[in-house]
């Protein structure tokens, strides 16, 4: 019984091993040590980098950066739950929608988000388009503002949420929602109490799936919020290339996995099945 | 009802491939900007013949391609081990994986891949980039597959071992078929993230190991170019061919 | 000239395993005209692989692990020195650089490198404003920049240094200031303009120019003359106050392998008509010396009375670059 257990473990073992634990090592190790002047780290250790975190300014992008991937995890799943329906019920054509809501993401995430910049802008498609129809007489705003992240990150982020919902779904057993229906509920009733329920695997990896890569996020902020709106990922991004303080990058990078695995247990906790 | 579904399907098709359609409509735009001044070629002409951008392409594709089947391998064999018997260990250091932002996966592997090549006198290329993609794709391989994997019955292997099956067998023909959907949408997954990576991949690409969205990401730096949007355009529409094509093959 | 190429090909074909000799160079983008590296190509045979970036940071942190990979990298002209002292820099030699008399006479003995040990310069530039035409009263100082009139139609450049230069110039001060309570001022000012900015923005905000979704943007002299290639709405200014100037120059880097094909294609870039050809793409002022007409272009070569006003960059000690950075990191936060 153990062993081809074992073996079955072992790459992914080596795998987590060698690329993950390691370099996380590496990253802890940095975040106890002194910038050097121009990048890179050097000696004496230190636990200046952690102290420095507890400023208000860093407790303040956190929150904001909280509440812009919470926005767009349950703007996901609102979006994504009704589509993910229609493709586990969409008979033979399944694997052709299926590849139909993935293939913009095969186009490189940097155009598509250079593609909202385009739509977005006060001289871009969709201004042009509103003033064309006479519903506003100035040019909206839209681009370099929280808003504009937000749709950045919604749109980065909608198959990783539709992808999991379906694998759940497309296992549901039709006949429960019909004995629903039997017994009198009408359908918003069914899906509610029905469906969602049956689907909830798929629901909590997908919002996962989103909610994470969203806290850590730092192209769409950085394309879409101009270094407005700086997320967590662009202050850790800035701390490597632009402000040179690697320790610190290190130290604040940590600080943000350490917030996010305390939530994930927390929230997993509360479940029955674990997540992996 | 199962025609607001639909209705409500295309809308999000809808929003999901406008920004695709305008930057095609504007890849044949023959002025360099936002105001429509006649139909022309000649963007995509450049993009064909751009050097550097076939050679990316090509070494995205490869990259992509290693690693998916790499991480999809490791990953499905490794969901299936965990759901027959947990480890503390691996599922902590996937829980890491999966937390850390890509800015930091990148950082850390690049400090790793440095001091490992210390020893070994070795520079950053492809075989770095493939190495960093799996590290980030495997743990969302085994997500996908144990969520499929929660949906089968233990029961099922196990009547299967009572009737004489060995437990590869048993893993062979009762859960891996069961296993497939899951593994394709993993495998799918895996590609996504991998063809489209720019973060990751900037920090360990070596000299040789440009990726197209390094590419796109220098030109999309200069300013709106309509190569961009003809590379896109091009790509977009040679996967999906590849893709009817292949279900095409796949039904016949 | 062809045995030794033949022969270097020999070198080159017993070191490597496959193909013509390569050279890996790492340039600031449109530095380089398209045709230049095919040309360079046919008449030495040497394969250029090419890279671009937007920033001196974004170079220095592939280049400070010590093998990157690149042989020639353009930093600007206060990176040479923390460049030195890492070591990452070969001596240059000049018996492989015949071309090096075709520098502009300034540059022969620059303020950075007197002897030419380790750069050759390569282009220079300073930072001002481009504005759109229909901007009236047109802009002439950094204190334009901070009109509330102007606010989310203004950018100023996602770089470190030019922001803090930006607003000590404003407050009167030098650019290369080391004071704390001169810095911290600036970073005040910073901090006041950041509500009336659309974003900060390199090269990405021409494009917004040119369209007219920004009015106003802190750019440099090269980028802004290729805006103004393309739409003759733009203007740019030198600002009264005063600006920054700098110089980015080609180094060999020590991990590179290849120094004589380095240095030749240096050399090759030293070339009057090369320079003129690659002039057509960077717009930018060059160290090389180009026809007399390209120089009457006033936005690339101010008059010397606009000049007088310009400061040159400096490298920064240890610890006001430390502290340039963080409060660099707090503008971004706040």
């Amino acid at each position: 019984m153990r062993t081809i257990r074992n073996i079955f473990l072992a790459p992914s073992a080596l795998v987590m091993l060698l690329l993950v634990a390691a370099p996380m090592a590496i990253v802890l190790y940095y975040s106890l040590l002194t910038r050097g002047v121009y990048g890179g780290v050097e000696w004496p250790l230190t636990l200046e980098n952690w102290r420095r975190l507890a400023d208000p300014l860093y407790l303040h992008i956190l929150a904001r950066t909280a509440a812009l991937a919470a926005a767009a995890t349950a703007l996901c799943l609102v979006l994504g739950f009704p589509l993910a329906l229609f493709i586990s019920r969409a008979g033979p054509r399944k694997n052709l929608y299926l590849y139909l809501v993935i293939l913009p993401f095969w186009t490189s995430f940097l155009v598509r988000t250079y593609a909202w910049m385009f739509l977005l802008r006060e001289t871009g498609v969709i201004n042009a388009a509103l003033m064309g129809l006479g519903l506003i007489r100035e040019p909206l705003g839209m681009l370099y503002t929280p808003g504009a992240v937000l749709v950045g990150l919604v749109y980065g982020h909608l198959p990783f949420m539709v992808l999991p919902l379906y694998a759940a779904l497309e296992r549901m057993d039709r006949s429960l929602l019909e004995a629903a229906a039997d017994l009198g509920a009408r359908p918003w009733q069914a899906a509610l109490r029905v469906l969602v329920p049956l689907a909830a695997p798929g629901i909590r990896a997908g919002s996962v799936l989103v909610f994470i890569p969203c806290l850590g996020a730092y192209l769409t902020p950085d394309l879409l919020g101009g270094s407005k709106t700086v997320m967590a990922g662009n202050l850790i991004q800035n701390q490597f290339t632009q402000a040179r303080d690697w320790p610190f990058g290190s130290a604040a990078a940590l600080a943000l996995m350490a917030i996010i695995l305390t939530l994930l247990v927390a929230w997993v906790r509360r479940e029955k099945e674990p997540l992996l | 009802m199962r025609r607001m579904l639909a209705l409500y399907a295309a809308g999000v098709y809808l929003f999901l491939h406008l920004p695709l359609a305008i930057l095609a409509a504007f890849s044949f735009n023959a002025s360099r900007f936002t105001v429509w001044e006649g139909f022309s070629l000649k963007w995509h002409r450049a993009a064909l013949s751009d050097r550097q951008l076939i050679e990316a392409a090509a070494n995205s594709l490869v990259i992509g391609l290693a690693a998916t089947a790499i991480a999809t391998a490791a990953g499905t064999l490794g969901a299936y081990a965990l759901w027959k018997r947990r480890s503390r260990w691996m599922t902590a250091a996937l829980h890491i994986s999966l937390v850390t932002p890509e800015i930091v996966t990148g950082i850390s592997l690049l400090a790793f891949y440095q001091w490992v090549f210390r020893f070994w006198g070795l520079r950053l290329g492809m075989h770095t980039v493939i190495g960093a993609h799996v590290a980030f794709c495997l743990v969302f391989v085994v997500l996908v597959v144990m969520a499929r994997l929660r949906t089968l019955d233990p029961a099922l292997e196990e009547a299967a071992m009572d009737l004489g099956a060995s437990e590869w067998r048993a893993f062979r023909e009762v859960t891996l078929p069961w296993l497939w959907p899951g593994i394709t949408a993993a495998a799918l997954l895996a590609f996504t993230l991998s063809f489209d990576d720019y973060v990751v991949t900037s920090l360990v690409a070596g000299v040789d190991s440009e990726t197209l969205p390094m590419v796109i990401y220098a030109m999309a730096k200069r300013g709106v170019s309509p190569v961009v949007n003809a590379v896109s355009t091009l790509i977009a529409t040679g996967l999906g061919v590849l893709i009817l094509v292949s279900e095409r093959l796949r039904s016949a | 000239m062809r045995r030794r190429v033949f022969l270097m090909s020999l070198a080159g074909a017993a070191g490597c395993r496959r193909g013509p000799m390569r050279l890996n160079v790492f340039n600031w983008s449109t530095y380089i005209a398209p045709e230049t590296l095919a040309n360079f190509e046919r008449e030495t045979g040497i394969r250029v692989r090419y890279a671009v970036y937007e920033s001196n940071e974004e170079m220095l942190a592939r280049v400070l692990s010590g093998n990157s990979g690149w042989d020639v990298v353009f930093p600007s002209h206060y990176c040479l020195a923390p460049m030195r002292r890492q070591g990452l820099l070969a001596p240059l030699r000049h018996e492989w650089l015949p071309h090096l008399d075709q520098l502009e006479p300034e540059f022969h003995k620059p303020a950075w490198d007197p002897e030419l040990r380790w750069c050759v310069p390569y282009l220079w530039g300073g930072t001002g404003i481009l504005y759109h035409r229909k901007l009236t009263p047109a802009p002439e100082s950094w204190a334009s920049m901070w009109e509330a009139r102007l606010a989310r139609r203004i950018t100023m450049l996602n770089d470190p240094a030019e922001v803090l230069g930006a607003a000590l110039k404003k407050l009167g001060y030098s650019v290369n200031t080391g004071e704390e309570a001169q810095l911290r001022q600036a970073q005040r000012e910073a901090l006041a303009q950041k509500p009336l900015l659309r974003a900060y923005l390199n090269a990405e905000v021409l494009d917004q120019v040119v369209a007219g979704d920004v009015v106003a943007a802190q750019a440099w002299s090269s980028a802004a003359q290729q805006a103004m290639d393309e739409s003759a709405e733009l203007r740019f200014v030198y600002p009264a106050e005063g600006f920054p100037l700098y110089a980015d120059n080609a180094v060999v880097l020590r991990e590179s392998r290849r120094a004589e094909a380095a240095h030749r294609f240096i050399d090759y870039l030293l070339r009057p008509e090369v320079a003129a050809l690659n002039h057509r793409t960077a717009r930018s002022a060059s160290c090389i010396r180009l026809p007399e007409e390209l120089k009457r272009n006033r936005v690339l070569y101010p008059a010397a009375e606009v000049l007088a006003r310009g400061e040159w960059w400096t490298t920064p000690p240890a610890s006001v670059q430390r502290l340039r950075d963080r409060l660099w990191t707090e503008i971004l936060s706040g």
